[in-house]
């Protein structure tokens, strides 16, 4: 789908049963306990978790200017209870509204959607977990990862900014 | 690529970028030095909301600013940028710490279900 490079693909193996390693990421209460990065809070996770369902999770964190919300809307795509998770992710409004590249202050037609497709494995008690985050090309369905507008960004200065 | 990025200062370098008004700023710079004026012009800013969103950008050392003249022109600093312009590489150290978290939590959670049971 993507080149290798445009993937973070991290395994794990966790110390806990296989059906509560998938409750970490589909019971909002247990991913707010983990997912913000460090200095940020999750105060809203909406998981609607089944094929086609919808997801929006708010991301809160201190910023210069003082608390900074950032809007992650995204859909499932399949939902493997135990096994496998894969849902799509791109920055939102605080309604799920998917922020347009042009929103972004980024061109047209560039991608901003990514996926995060999660396999789980049980090991006797103990879980295999393989995450994967990858970009979507823009002309896939869905189309659009503020992540990528950061690529596009600095692949834009590296070039014009050595004039 | 194999920078590694610690934790707080991607989070510092995105709010920083998580900005259209600041994402423009830079988009303007990427085509050479401007100062505070020729930066607000296309914004219905007042300057001291542009100096403020400068001041984020050089914080997160995107931005660096002249000494020689009183103007001080605003240059970019691309280095920053490039630092962080794989996205897989400004990601990865976002989920190790994740995940991180997550076998911590887990631990908890495990702890708190055996003194159920032992209580």
């Amino acid at each position: 789908m993507t080149d290798k490079q445009d993937a973070v693909v991290i395994e794990r193996t966790l110390d806990a049963p296989v059906d509560l390693v998938w409750q970490m990421w589909t019971v909002p209460e247990h991913f707010q306990a983990w997912y913000g990065p460090d200095g940020a809070s999750i105060p809203v996770a909406k998981m609607d978790v089944r094929v086609g369902g919808k997801r929006l999770v708010c991301m809160e964190m201190s910023s210069p200017e003082g608390a900074m919300q950032m809007w992650f809307t995204g859909e499932y795509r399949e939902v493997v209870e135990n096994k496998r998770l894969v849902y799509t992710e791109s920055m939102s409004d605080q309604n799920g509204n998917v922020a347009s590249a042009s929103d972004m202050g980024m061109p047209e037609g560039h991608p901003t959607t990514t996926e995060v497709r999660v396999e789980l494995e049980d090991l006797d008690g103990r879980t295999k977990m393989v995450m994967t985050h990858a970009g979507i090309p823009a002309d896939s369905p869905g189309a659009a990862g503020w992540a990528m507008a950061f690529d596009k960004l600095a692949a834009h200065v590296a070039t014009s900014g050595r004039r | 690529m194999t920078v590694t990025i610690d934790d707080e200062r991607l989070s510092e370098t995105f709010a920083a970028l998580a900005n259209s008004t600041r994402r423009a700023i830079l988009d303007r710079l990427s085509a050479g030095e401007a100062t505070v004026n020729e930066l607000a012009e296309p914004f219905e800013m007042t300057l001291p909301a542009v100096s403020k969103h400068i001041k984020v950008l050089e914080r997160a050392g995107l931005v660096v600013r002249g000494h020689r003249a009183q103007y001080r022109p605003c240059a970019l600093d691309a280095a920053r940028l490039e630092e962080v312009s794989t996205w897989a590489e400004q990601y990865r150290p976002v989920w190790e710490a994740r995940f991180d978290r997550m076998d911590g939590y887990l631990m908890q959670l495990r702890r708190k279900r055996k003194d159920r049971r032992t209580r």
